[in-house]
C-alpha cells in the first residue's frame, strides 16, 4: 500500500514537472532571444542563452515609431483595456442591481430572454457589428473596442447571482431610513459585491488586452491599433530571421501588463472560477 | 413619468440600449444579410436562398469548395483540440490534488500564465521554437522540417499553441470540483478495495460530471471559433489545409477586393447553426447519460 502511494506520487511529479518545463521554456527562450545581438543570430551556432546579453533589440524597437510603433500600441491597448474594465464594472453593477433588486413586471422573463439571445453564436453578428461601428464613426478609434463588449450578459449574470446571496433585510432597513435606490446601490450593495466585481474586472481587462479577431477587423490605421493587432504586422516587418531579437522583444513587451496583473492579483484569478463553477456546476 | 419608473430606466436602461445595439440588432441583421447580396457599402439586395444554395450545393462555385474546406478544417481542429483541452487539464488537476504533491501554487501558476498571453504574442514565440534554423526543435531535437509549411506538422504547432494557452481555465474548474468531492466516498471505495484508478473512475468522474459537461460544451463552442492560431502560425497553409472557416468569413467580408458580406454572412449563420446544434446535442446526450 505504501509503495503504491509513492508510485502515484512519483507519476504525479513526473507529469507536472514535464509539463512545467514545456510550459515555461518558450517564454524563457523568447526572453533570451530578445537579448541576443543580430550578429550572434546570423553567425554563431545555436545556444540556449545569448553569448552576450545586449539591449539593442529593445532600443531598436522603441525607436521604430513609423511602421511598428510598439509604445503607441501598448498605450492604445492600455487605454482600451482600462477604460473598458472601468465601464464594465459600472454597467454590470448597475444592471445587476436592476435585475435582482428592483421590482418590475416581467423582470426575470426579460433577463432570461436577453441571456438566451446572448447565447446565440457571436460569429453571426460579427459583420453587422462592423457596419454599426462604421456608422457610429468608430472605425480606427478606441471606442470600437471599449463599448460593444459592455453589452455582454455573462458578467451581469454572475453579479445578479452574487447579489441574490445578499439578504434583503439590509436594503429594507436602509429604505426605512429613507434611502432611495441609488443610496442603497452605492452604500449598501456596492461594497458587498466587491469580490465578484474584482473578478469580472480582471477577466474583462485580460479579455480586452488579448482580443485579436475584432481588432484585426476594425483597425487599419497603424497608429490607432492595439498591440495584439500590431503583432500580426510584425511578422512582415521583422520577418527576416536576423531581426528575430526585435520580434521577440516586441512579443515580450506585449506580455508584461497581463503578467504584472497576474502577479498582483493571483489569488483572484485562481479563486475566481470557483465562483463560476460553484454556480454552474 | 413617475420617479420609480424613471429610476428603473436608469438602472436597466443603459445596458438594454447597449444590448439592442451591439447584440440584438447585429444578430438579426446578420441573419437577414445572409439572404442578400451585400458589399458592406450599399444597401443589401434581397437574394432569397441564393447564398445558401451556392455554398451548400453549387459544386462549380469557389464559395462551395472554400466553405467545405473551411468547415472540414474547423472540424479537424475541434476534434483534435477539445479532447486535449479536457483530458490534460483533468490530469493536471488530479495530479495537483494528490495529497503528497508540494509546490501546488507555483506549478498551477506556471501552467495558468500562458492563458494570459495574447495569441499573437504567444504565436511569435512558438514560431521561434519551431523555427528550423533558430529554434529548439531544429537544434535540440534535430528536426529538419519547416513545421508551418508541412502536414501534419502545421496542425501540430497550431494544437501545441492552443493547448499551451488553453488549459488554465478548465484546470482551475476541475481542481475546485475535485477538491469538493466528499472524502467519505473515497474512504468507502477504499474499504471496497478500490485502487487509485478505480477511485478516479467510479468516484471522482461521476462526482464532477456537471463541471465536465459544462466545460465540454463551452470548450467545443470556443474551438469552433478558432481563428488566431492558424492565422498566426500557418496563414492557412500549406495549400489551404489549415484554412479555417472564420478565416474565410473574415476574408470574404473584410479582405482586399470587393466585400462579399452577404455570402460571408451566410457562412457565419451556417457556422453558428453548427455550434448551436452541437452544443445542444452534447448537452442532451451527456446530461441524459449522467443522470
Amino acid at each position: 500500500m505504501l509503495k503504491r502511494i509513492s508510485v502515484s506520487q512519483y507519476l504525479a511529479y513526473l507529469f507536472l514537472i514535464a509539463l512545467c518545463i514545456v510550459w515555461a521554456v518558450p517564454v524563457l527562450f523568447g526572453i533570451a532571444t530578445s537579448f541576443r545581438s543580430e550578429s550572434e543570430v546570423v553567425t554563431s551556432g545555436f545556444r540556449l542563452l545569448p553569448a552576450q546579453w545586449i539591449f539593442d533589440n529593445y532600443t531598436n524597437i522603441l525607436q521604430n515609431t513609423s511602421t511598428a510603433p510598439i509604445l503607441r500600441w501598448l498605450g492604445n491597448s492600455l487605454f482600451i483595456a482600462v477604460t473598458h474594465t472601468f465601464l464594465v464594472i459600472v454597467v454590470i453593477s448597475i444592471t445587476g442591481y436592476g435585475y435582482s433588486r428592483m421590482n418590475f413586471k416581467g423582470r426575470d422573463t426579460l433577463f432570461f430572454t436577453l441571456l438566451g439571445i446572448s447565447f446565440f453564436p457571436g460569429v453571426v453578428n460579427l459583420i453587422p457589428s462592423y457596419k454599426i461601428i462604421d456608422a457610429l464613426g468608430w472605425v480606427n478609434t478606441a471606442w470600437a473596442m471599449i463599448i460593444p463588449g459592455l453589452a455582454g450578459m455573462g458578467n451581469i449574470f454572475l453579479v445578479r447571482q452574487f447579489m441574490k446571496g445578499i439578504p434583503n433585510e439590509l436594503d429594507e432597513s436602509a429604505r426605512v431610513d429613507g434611502a432611495g435606490d441609488f443610496r442603497i446601490y452605492a452604500s449598501v450593495i456596492l461594497p458587498l459585491i466587491k469580490p465578484v466585481l474584482i473578478v469580472c474586472g480582471l477577466f474583462s481587462f485580460v479579455g480586452s488586452w488579448n482580443d485579436f479577431l475584432w481588432p484585426v477587423i476594425v483597425y487599419t490605421d497603424v497608429d490607432k491599433m492595439p498591440v495584439t493587432a500590431g503583432l500580426l504586422l510584425l511578422q512582415d516587418i521583422y520577418g527576416n530571421y536576423r531581426m528575430i531579437g526585435q520580434l521577440m522583444g516586441s512579443a515580450i513587451l506585449a506580455m508584461i501588463p497581463t503578467f504584472l496583473l497576474f502577479f498582483f492579483a493571483q489569488k483572484h484569478f485562481l479563486q475566481s472560477i470557483n465562483l463560476n463553477s460553484g454556480i454552474k456546476g | 413619468m413617475n420617479k420609480k419608473v424613471f429610476t428603473l430606466y436608469l438602472f436597466v436602461g443603459p445596458h438594454l440600449i447597449l444590448f439592442a445595439v451591439f447584440i440584438f440588432l447585429p444578430t438579426i441583421f446578420g441573419i437577414y444579410a445572409s439572404f442578400t447580396h451585400w458589399n458592406l457599402m450599399n444597401n443589401p439586395v434581397w437574394a432569397g436562398l441564393d447564398n445558401y444554395k451556392t455554398i451548400l450545393f453549387d459544386s462549380g462555385s469557389t464559395f462551395h469548395t472554400q466553405f467545405l474546406n473551411g468547415l472540414k478544417n474547423t472540424f479537424i481542429f475541434v476534434v483534435l483540440s477539445v479532447p486535449l483541452l479536457i483530458v490534460i487539464p483533468l490530469l493536471i488537476a488530479v495530479a495537483l490534488e494528490h495529497k503528497k504533491v508540494k509546490f501546488k501554487g507555483v506549478i498551477q501558476s506556471i501552467l495558468y500564465i500562458p492563458g494570459l498571453i495574447s495569441v499573437s504574442a504567444a504565436a511569435l514565440i512558438w514560431l521561434l521554437i519551431f523555427n528550423k534554423q533558430l529554434g529548439i526543435t531544429g537544434n535540440v531535437f534535430g528536426s529538419t522540417v519547416a513545421w508551418p509549411a508541412n502536414q501534419p506538422y502545421a496542425w501540430i504547432i497550431i494544437l501545441v499553441l492552443s493547448v499551451w494557452g488553453g488549459v488554465g481555465g478548465n484546470m482551475i474548474i476541475y481542481r475546485a470540483s475535485i477538491n469538493g468531492v466528499a472524502q467519505d466516498l473515497y474512504e468507502a471505495a477504499a474499504i471496497d478495495g478500490a485502487g487509485p484508478l478505480r477511485k478516479f473512475i467510479s468516484v471522482t468522474l461521476p462526482s464532477i460530471r456537471f463541471p465536465l459537461i459544462y466545460t465540454f460544451v463551452m470548450t467545443t463552442a470556443a474551438s469552433f471559433n478558432v481563428f488566431a492560431q492558424p492565422l498566426m502560425m500557418t496563414k492557412g497553409g500549406p495549400r489551404q489545409s489549415t484554412q479555417v472557416l472564420m478565416m474565410d468569413i473574415r476574408q470574404l467580408a473584410f479582405g482586399s477586393g470587393e466585400s462579399i458580406a452577404g455570402m460571408a454572412s451566410a457562412m457565419a449563420v451556417l457556422l453558428g447553426l453548427v455550434i448551436l446544434v452541437i452544443s445542444a446535442l452534447q448537452y442532451y446526450v451527456m446530461n441524459r447519460n449522467a443522470s
